[in-house]
């Protein structure tokens, strides 16, 4: 009894070790590292050099998460926990990008800002609280939606009005900025050619095994090679027959396509999207349960009615979570094709990498994660639109 | 309606029906009875063409089935299938509904039907907005039946359709389906482990084993003359006697005048008048006659001794 007035159990263990984890971010230093310039290594500046405001702002909220951690109830300690989040972005983003242009006063103008582990920790931490909070408050979908486009538009008004201008990603992507969206623009194309084409024929491989057990085994372990080739290896091997094919045939280069660019990453991306479409679709339909089916043969439907009014619904949540898995694997490989100049946001990361300038391997990192979660939340929304109607 | 002609089908190598002929007619209620495993259920699969015979030939309303269109075929024949497979994406309401639907009913008729036909198998207004995972055993079996009755057709297929019901349902849907039968004149196949529902629904009983045919009869005949040792045993040997006491009322035994103090009415059965016999411990019975009165007297020897005239 006495033990525990002494050392209250905490109701919510995610948040305490967030909030530990945090704090130990802080505690390792590099908030921001100043460097005099892009090529230099960086002096490491701990967040509380950071203006007063924002560093006490992140500190109080991480201490706040700590305390919420004992609050019983999960309903105010969800709604309690976001504002304390709230304070941790808010802190880090703006006291990253103040103490940036504080140092810039004084810096030549080579200088170079760049955010540090313990940025990147309280970032993940704040993050990770927010979704803690979404989720034990049971928040719908539509109300995730509506608070992620609240967290953008938030980031996205902050950002304009210059706040993190001083900080050297905010410059890789300002002088990049141009080219930025062209790149983002190919890198979604990209990954929708490619899910598009695996669908297109991902579909009627599935229905040829559905209906042919004997074509399973070929059409599975031919897939399965193709799975097994690593990325840069294919985009390779499919140049070289691709400039030939583009070199006999003129009609074939007047449409762009040739060995190198976007024809082989598409066709690359498509073939790796195959076995996983192709192996979540038919587990999907094929496990629709059997007497179910038979009742629908049984009363009447004919195979079209049965595979569109009983299998096809059935099948959906596999269906859509094959697709899901599917979308978000060509959202990563495509950052592979930049090396075949397929362009992407892959075309960042190989320069950055290149230039030795992390910041703008950041530039392309980052849209790809982002992308990669908006398309998982996007499909999840797929799901859950389904089941509702 | 429903002739089967030296009808076989096996599976690979194991025969699962061996030369079966059966003539089922217009209005019949005819139930199928056997061990597991005897070929029942591949019957009815053969005659709502989801099975095709190997050998022999099936007749619908006085058509080959091989001629007909097999959705078509189905769409006029309700099935029950064993497992009930409800569309577990539906409602129960557009469950019933399924046939009527492919049939192209109109939302009214649709509507008006699916009410009639759940009020018909006692199934709760509420229970129509469920989701089938949302109803018992029991619940899902009457939807699986008013799915098959939906669309009206005048022959239906049920196999072991209230096998997962507890005997008390189980009795008042039997009163239904007699009623429903008597009243449509719809031509019933029914299949069941269970004998003394194979008597009490019965026109006509089919016994099989092993895929094959061994005795077709009313259910009086099949008691009163088994065809082999095999049937007296299904039926139970030593409740066989006590069985055929069902199929005779006591009016017909009855004779006399009321002298005795209980009382039983003109038109239950042998067995009620001994059940009540025995429970009461007297060994004669007033008969009453619809209106309450005292018309005649059965006495337990009247009961044992009369055999049936047939
Ligand atoms: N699709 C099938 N493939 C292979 N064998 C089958 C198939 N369907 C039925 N059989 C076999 O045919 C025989 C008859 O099966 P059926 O389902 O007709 O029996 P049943 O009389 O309905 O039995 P139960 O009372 O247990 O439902 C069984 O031996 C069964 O194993
Ligand atoms: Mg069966």
């Amino acid at each position: 009894m006495a033990a525990g007035v002494l050392f209250p159990k905490p109701h919510d263990q995610v948040l305490l070790a967030l909030a530990g984890f945090g704090a130990a971010g802080i505690l390792a230093g590099s908030f921001l590292n100043r460097a005099p310039n892009r090529l230099a290594n960086g002096v490491a500046t701990a967040l509380w050099h950071a203006p007063p405001l924002e560093a006490g702002a992140a500190m109080a909220g991480l201490a706040a998460l700590a305390a919420l951690a004992f609050h019983p109830k999960d309903k105010p300690r969800s709604a309690m926990t976001f504002g304390a989040a709230m304070l941790i972005l808010w802190g880090c983003l703006s006291g990253a990008g103040r103490l940036a242009s504080l140092f810039a006063l004084s810096d030549p103008s080579a200088a170079r800002y760049s955010l540090g582990a313990a940025f990147w920790i309280l970032m993940a931490t704040a993050l990770l609280a927010l979704l803690d909070a979404a989720q034990r408050a049971n928040l719908g979908l539509l109300a995730r939606a509506g608070l992620i486009a609240a967290l953008g538009a938030g980031f996205a008004l902050t950002a304009n009005s210059g706040a993190f201008a001083d900080l050297s990603l905010a410059k890789e992507f300002a002088s990049h900025r141009d080219i930025f969206f062209i790149e983002l623009r190919r890198h979604i194309v990209l990954v929708a050619s490619a899910v598009f084409f695996a669908l297109a024929i991902s579909a009627p491989l599935t229905a040829l095994v559905l209906r042919r057990p004997s074509a399973r085994g070929l059409v599975f372990s031919g897939l399965g090679i193709l799975q097994t080739i690593p990325s840069i290896a294919l985009f390779g091997l499919l140049m070289a027959p691709l400039t030939a094919l583009s070199q006999q045939f003129p009609l074939l280069r007047a449409w762009g396509i040739n060995g190198a660019g976007a024809a082989p990453a598409i066709i690359a991306l498509t073939l790796y999207s195959l076995l996983p479409l192709t192996r979540g679709f038919f587990t999907g339909v094929s496990e629709v349960a059997a007497d179910v089916k038979d009742a629908a043969a049984g009363m009447g439907f004919s195979a079209r009615q049965t595979f569109l009014l009983v299998e096809l619904p059935l099948a959906w949540p596999a269906l859509v979570s094959g697709l899901r898995v599917v979308t978000i694997q060509a959202i990563g490989l495509a950052a592979v094709a930049a090396l075949i100049g397929a362009g992407g946001l892959g075309a960042f990361v190989f320069q950055g990498i290149g230039q030795y300038a992390l910041d703008l391997v950041l530039v392309g990192a980052i849209p790809i994660i982002l992308q990669a979660l908006a398309a998982s939340f996007g499909f999840q929304m797929l799901l859950a639109a389904r089941r509702g109607s | 309606m429903i002739e089967l002609r030296g009808v076989s089908k096996a599976f690979g190598a194991a025969p699962a029906v061996v030369d079966l002929s059966l003539s089922i007619g217009r209005g019949a209620f005819f139930v199928l009875i056997g061990p597991s495993g005897c070929g029942k259920s591949t019957v009815l699969r053969m005659i709502n063409a989801m099975i095709a015979c190997d050998r022999g030939a099936i007749e619908l309303r006085g058509e080959d089935i091989r001629a007909m269109d097999p959705v078509r075929l189905r769409r006029g024949i309700g099935y029950v299938i064993q497992s009930v497979g409800l569309f577990p994406h539906w409602t129960i309401e557009k469950n019933i509904g399924a046939v009527p639907r492919l049939l192209g009913w109109s939302r009214e008729t649709l509507a008006a039907r699916v009410e009639e036909i759940a009020a018909l198998l006692q199934i709760d207004r509420e229970l129509l907005r469920r989701y089938p995972h949302q109803l018992s055993g029991g619940q899902q079996q009457r939807a699986g039946v008013a799915r098959a009755l939906a669309a009206d057709p005048d022959i239906v297929l049920m196999d072991e359709p209230f096998a997962a019901l507890d005997p008390v349902s189980r009795a008042s849907l039997q009163d239904e389906m007699r009623r429903l039968h008597a009243e449509t004149g719809k031509t019933f196949v029914f299949v069941t482990h269970d004998m003394d529902e194979a008597l009490r629904l019965a026109t006509h009983i089919a016994v099989m084993k092993d895929g094959r045919l061994v005795q077709t009869a009313a259910p009086r005949d099949l008691l009163n003359r088994p065809e082999d040792e095999f049937v007296r045993e299904f039926f139970g040997r030593e409740a066989m006697g006590l069985r055929l006491l069902d199929f005779v009322a006591v009016r017909d035994r009855m004779r006399g005048r009321p002298r005795a103090p209980e009382t039983i009415g003109a038109d239950a059965s042998l067995r009620d008048a001994l059940a009540l016999m025995i429970e009461r411990r007297c060994s004669r019975l007033s008969v009453t006659d619809g209106g309450g009165g005292k018309i005649s007297e059965i006495d337990i020897a009247d009961i044992i001794k009369g055999q049936d005239a047939t």
